[in-house]
């Protein structure tokens, strides 16, 4: 069957933005000079229909003459010097595919069989040689694992395999080394774990099928089951508690009253206002994002949406946020260890995959922070959060009943992103890239979009028993946990595909996105079923909930797969585990003064951690929903980066979320009970900064560790005490949480490297009244400006002045939680009593760069007298979280405001917009904000473009 | 009116409720199977968001579907005298379906192409509402109206025989403004780089609007970010809803 092609290009005369970014990226990037053009091309190809045919979709749809001509069947339309065509690889979903078919057949195209689409380059200029295109291709346009440069037309569109077939495996017979053998690279299981399957298998007398072998290694998966978090562990000697049991305990002990769920569902709930609920989950998708960062961070955001739409009985999702951990963007390319993507690529190519999921979800991404340290190089940390609303009254989860319908509903089912969990708990290798490429696929927004539109009014209807995602394991880990209490059958030939010739295991497996799980009484099947039809969303009966505590998938009739529901679920061996952790011994990091001042505040403005993030906040849209009440930057330029986000999601009132986090990879690699201590501050000091209430906020946890090595988890348990020991002191509870303990990685030359071990805490509350809020931009001339809070400037360790001067130390900030309740309290009562002009927290650069950015966002300055016995580097750039910078009309309302806590008033605002800081009455230095503010913004603006 | 990928309803909703109307959100395939009546109601509404994920170019497919399936209604809803409203897609559907700047059906004389920037910015800018007999900015002639872009194909671009013709008849509702109220080709102020800034046009009639940036991100002082700083006696966006409600009710 013809394939026809329609290539589609902006008229000569009009610009082609897509090929001046490319030229941009190849002069700035590459370096790459005498490439001196870039046109661009869309190929749409379909297969089925007519060249009249395909003439009419590109007059009526795929060409706007006001700019745009088109050829049909012609490859010569760019008349390139060099020209080439990037597509996904066969297999890899392109969304556009699906719209291009229903917008054919609205035309009244009917007989299209399959169509696709791609870009084509064409590149002009001396510079245009095969070697200098091989370079643009490899390091800017073409991402191998999910992309291809086209060199030989595709004979068929259309995607077909033989009917999958079951294969046992002899697992009986095999020896301690094949059990090995066959765990590596896919399994993922230890030779303890092998041999439990091997003897179950034995007990039950038979061998099992390839499907349970995966369900077994996929349910037993570090990533789903949490295997060190809930090993019994042995600490220098010393028998503890396992880590989650601690977390949870702590949390238990807590017993907030505004928890409604904690640990048992995809994410955690707490009362909201109303009748309403508010819910909040936080994941990592560090392996994916590091063979392929756009597929890998959309599938990242689309897995904690998903994460919220299955909570309780579906929930809303009302935003998102995220944290990156990456090398700097500009590391040597030299440095990036075999099998690892450059950190500027991935950078880029992360943001544009959280952008594009989160903005056609339409979920505002109004929180994050990106953090850089060399030691990211060989893996990146991807943190994505997703918070939701939904009623009080079914936010906890369902259980399904025997005779329910396991349900199917969204997207279909592909060979992507087998092995995910298992992969994800393994770590990188060179490798990981040839070995895992299909574990990541590109996410289909809209096709959740959809699927979220009709489960909120199925929701509402009251249609639903119970539902989960299908995220990591797929449908055998949602339906087999599902399940766990009832059983379950499943039917996998039901499951609609993406294409044929996936085997049963790997339909049972396969992590295509955009699927949810549920439970439906078989009465309200119609209704659900006509609710899915109306949203665009296919919606299958995919098997039932029994009563024999057995896991039972078929296949045509066929079982594939039979397990004791007893056996999945508790038959993983418990780990011991010993783990022992020696304080790093050495000197106290001691900076001398910067010899020129104006030069030193610059470089820590425009420090990676510092500096404005800015372009990354402009691409994802914030303000969707209309619910931000505080978004990212606010300030005279809209450009003062504030704490943390405040959101209204129920239209008409004042109630406010409050969103917000920390983290410091850097003062875990020198303390790790401090440097959490120092997160968990960090994240709550954010929240109460703007205004939240410290005892309406719960806590999220994520610990991103390097693979649990004796040393690794004993940093570990120290940071899980940190937390621990901060719930106590607080009696702010976490109520969700996640572990990834795979950030090591490991080369063919025998090269270790160990990522820096990253606690992300975040913190979400209630806010009454979002008009008792307030923002960092300094709001006028005149105020006094007062430093709140404990700290001791002379713990300088892991700061950014250190950092930049390479001066290492064992004296990171050590922070007194009790002083800090108190802090915490008054200043909370100060905001709501409305007293507080602007208020930052303190945190990377400390007390300069807060400084800075108020006066950023207030387009104003200030003018610090140094107290008299302190060291003015160590008081500008000490970095103790949980310290504030204020503004205060009046200083005779301190006495009052903050009676009892520490609290220093350092200098005054100034409508002349410069810094001067003044020691024992002369000046320091004095520098212009203009100057500090390009220095600011100066990174970001270099990896993202002008 | 929504479909696959139709993201402000929400607020969209919100803000028309507001404004005292009674709205409803209505899927394009409830209008496609009957299930809806397009007659019924006096206000249709395309709100923003990535209908269909944008492909091919935004607002297109659904451009080509409601061309393709509610011409009729669509024209007689038009003939009717009821007013049209699309925001940021919504703009990109009216435009792609001829309804903008001229109510021709399947006739496209000016588009919304990609900013250039080349790339998504969510970012408040300051419009200037020009003199023009659109019924949505009633009243507001020469006032400036704070209001957040999001978008990444927002740049209103066609040739300059189609631009002089809106000019000349007034079509140009909103007008990318910069600090002095004046229109600007300066980034980020024209965060897009629209001809003549243009921000939002409507028809020769003054029913059919269409804007790119988001008038239902302010309807309570709360949602601009610098409401602290103070300045907003109210919220800008809330009149345009009010004076369609009141063009209704009056209708």
């Amino acid at each position: 069957m013809a394939i026809q092609e329609v290539r589609v290009m902006n008229k000569l005369d009009f610009p082609d933005t897509i090929g001046e970014a490319l030229l941009y990226d190849i002069h700035h990037t590459l370096g790459i000079t005498d490439i001196s053009r870039v046109r661009t091309a869309k190929v749409y190809r379909f297969q089925g229909i007519s060249e009249d045919e395909a003439a009419n979709i590109a007059n009526r749809l795929l060409a706007e003459d006001i700019f745009q001509q088109f050829s049909i069947n012609n490859d010569n339309l760019l008349q390139g010097q060099l020209v080439v065509e990037v597509a996904y690889k066969p297999g890899v979903m392109n969304p556009e595919a699906a719209s291009l078919m229903k917008s054919a057949s609205d035309l009244g195209i009917t007989g299209i069989k399959a169509a696709d689409s791609s870009r084509e380059y064409a590149f002009f200029g001396p510079g245009v040689s095969k070697d200098s295109i091989d370079q643009v291709l490899k390091k800017l346009l073409v991402n191998e694992t999910i992309e291809r440069v086209v060199t030989v037309k595709p004979e068929t569109l259309i995607l077909e395999g033989k009917l999958g077939v079951t294969e046992i495996i002899p697992i009986r017979g095999m020896s301690d080394q094949e059990l090995m053998e066959l765990s590596k690279d896919t399994l993922f299981l230890n030779l303890e774990e092998m041999n439990t399957i091997k003897k179950y298998f034995i007990e039950i007398d038979r061998d099992p099928t390839d499907c349970e072998v995966e369900t077994l290694a996929q349910t037993w998966s570090e990533h789903c089951g949490h295997k060190t978090f809930r090993a019994k562990l042995l600490v220098n000697g010393e028998i503890k508690t396992p880590l989650l049991k601690r977390l949870q305990q702590s949390t238990k002990e807590a017993n907030h009253p505004l928890v409604l769920s904690a640990f048992v569902d995809n994410s955690g709930v707490m009362a909201f206002y109303d009748g309403w609920a508010i819910c909040g989950k936080v994941e990592t998708h560090n392996s994916p994002s590091a063979i392929e960062p756009y597929g890998g961070a959309m599938t990242g955001s689309g897995g904690v949406f998903r994460d919220i739409m299955g909570t309780g009985l579906g929930a809303r999702v009302i935003a998102s946020t995220d944290m990156f951990c990456f090398a700097p963007p500009w590391m040597d390319p030299d440095q990036i260890p075999p099998g690892c993507l450059h950190p500027k690529y991935m950078l880029r190519r992360v943001v544009s995959g959280v952008r594009d999921y989160g903005n056609r979800m339409g979920i505002p991404t109004n929180n994050g922070s990106v953090h850089f340290h060399p030691d990211f190089r060989a893996k990146p940390t991807v943190i994505v959060g997703a918070y939701g609303l939904l009623p009080e009254a079914s936010c906890k989860k369902g259980s399904p009943k025997t005779g329910d319908l396991a349900v199917v509903m969204g997207g279909k089912t592909g060979r992507d992103g087998i092995h995910g969990a298992t992969f994800s708990s393994g770590e990188m290798t060179h490798r990981t890239i040839e070995v895992n490429a299909n574990a990541v696929q590109i996410g289909n927004a809209i096709e959740e979009k959809r699927t979220a539109d009709a489960l909120l009014e199925a929701t509402e209807a009251g249609l639903i028993r119970a539902l989960t995602d299908c995220g990591a394991g797929g449908f055998g880990s949602a339906f087999g946990e599902m399940g766990s209490e009832t059983g379950v059958e499943i039917w996998l030939d039901k499951a609609p595909l993406k294409y044929q010739g996936l085997n049963p295991w790997e339909i049972w497996l396969s992590e295509s996105q955009e699927r949810m799980a549920l439970a439906i009484d078989p009465e309200d099947w119609i209704k659900f079923n006509d609710i899915c039809t109306m949203y665009n969303v296919e919606a299958v009966v995919a098997g039932k909930f029994t009563d024999d505590k057995m896991l039972r998938v078929t296949f045509d009739g066929q079982i594939v797969c039979l397990l004791d529901m007893e056996f999945l679920h508790n038959g993983l061996p418990d780990k011991n585990l010993t783990a022992s952790w020696v304080l790093p011994q050495g000197a106290e990091a001691m900076p001398d003064s910067p010899l020129d001042w104006v030069e030193a505040y610059c470089q820590i403005m425009a420090d990676p951690d510092v500096c404005s993030k800015e372009p990354i906040v402009r691409m994802y849209d914030h303000g969707v929903q209309g619910s931000s009440s505080l978004p990212p930057f606010t300030g005279v330029m809209s450009d003062g980066p504030n704490d943390a986000t405040v959101i209204t999601p129920i239209y008409g009132k004042n109630y406010g979320v409050v969103i917000s986090h920390g983290m410091n990879p850097g003062l875990n690699n020198i303390n790790p009970y401090h440097g959490s201590i120092w997160a968990a501050t960090e994240a709550v000091s954010n929240a109460v900064a703007v205004g939240a209430d410290p005892s309406e906020l719960c806590l999220i946890d994520n610990f991103i560790w390097p693979f649990p090595d004796e040393e690794s988890l004993g940093a570990l348990d120290m940071s899980v005490d940190a937390c621990v020991d901060f719930v106590k002191e607080f009696g702010m509870p976490f109520i969700s949480g996640k572990d990834s303990l795979s950030s090591t990685y490991r080369g063919a030359d025998g090269t270790v490297i160990k990522i820096p071990p990253v606690l992300c805490i975040s913190a979400f509350g209630r806010i009454k009244d979002v008009t008792k809020t307030i923002s960092t931009d300094m709001k006028k001339a005149g105020s006094a400006i007062v430093l709140v809070g404990q700290r001791n400037t002379s713990e300088m360790a892991g700061s950014v002045y250190c950092n930049i001067l390479g001066i290492k130390g064992t004296n990171l900030p050590e922070i007194n939680l009790e002083i800090l309740n108190k802090v915490f309290q008054a200043l909370h009562k100060a905001i709501v009593k409305g007293k507080l002009l602007s208020c930052h927290d303190i945190s990377e650069g400390g007390i300069a760069s807060a400084l800075a950015e108020m006066c950023i966002g207030g387009n104003m300055g200030v003018e610090v007298n140094l107290p008299d016995f302190e060291n003015p580097q160590n008081f500008l750039f000490n970095e103790t979280a949980g310290t504030f910078i204020v503004e205060i009309e009046s200083e005779s309302m301190l006495p009052e405001l903050f009676k009892g806590i520490p609290y220093q008033v350092i200098g005054k605002t100034i409508a002349e917009r410069t810094i001067g800081v003044n020691l024992e009455n002369r000046e320091l230095f004095k520098v212009e904000i203009d100057r500090l503010k390009e220095a600011w913004k100066a990174p970001m603006k270099e990896v993202f473009g002008p | 009116m929504r479909t696959d990928g139709i993201n402000c309803d929400n607020e969209t909703f919100y803000a028309f409720r507001k404004a005292g109307a009674e709205p409803k959100l209505v899927h394009v395939n409830q209008l496609r199977s009957g299930q809806e009546n397009l007659a019924d109601y006096q206000l249709l509404v395309l709100s923003g968001g990535f209908s269909y994920g944008d492909d091919v170019h935004s607002g297109k497919i659904l451009a080509v579907e409601l061309t393709s399936f509610l011409k009729e209604s669509i024209q007689e809803f038009i003939n009717k005298g009821k007013p049209v409203l699309g925001i940021c897609n919504g703009f990109q559907v009216l435009v792609r379906t001829g309804l903008l700047p001229d109510l021709k059906l399947g006739q496209i004389n000016t588009t919304l192409i990609n900013n250039n920037s080349g790339r998504f910015e969510c970012r408040w800018v300051d419009t200037r509402v020009e003199k023009s007999n659109c019924i949505f900015t009633k009243g507001m002639a020469g006032s400036i109206v704070s209001m957040q872009s999001a978008h990444g194909e927002g740049k209103f671009y066609t040739d300059p025989e189609q631009l002089k013709r809106l000019e000349d008849s007034s079509q140009v509702v909103f007008r990318y403004a910069d600090s002095q109220g004046l229109p600007t080709m300066n980034y980020p102020e024209n965060p897009n780089g629209s001809l003549n800034s243009i921000a939002g046009i409507c028809d020769r009639t003054g029913l059919v609007l269409g804007l790119m940036p988001h008038p239902e991100r302010f309807v309570e002082i709360h949602q601009h970010p610098n409401w602290r700083r103070g300045g907003f006696e109210s919220p800008h966006g809330l009149p345009i809803f009010i004076n369609a409600v009141k063009y209704c009710q009056e209708m």
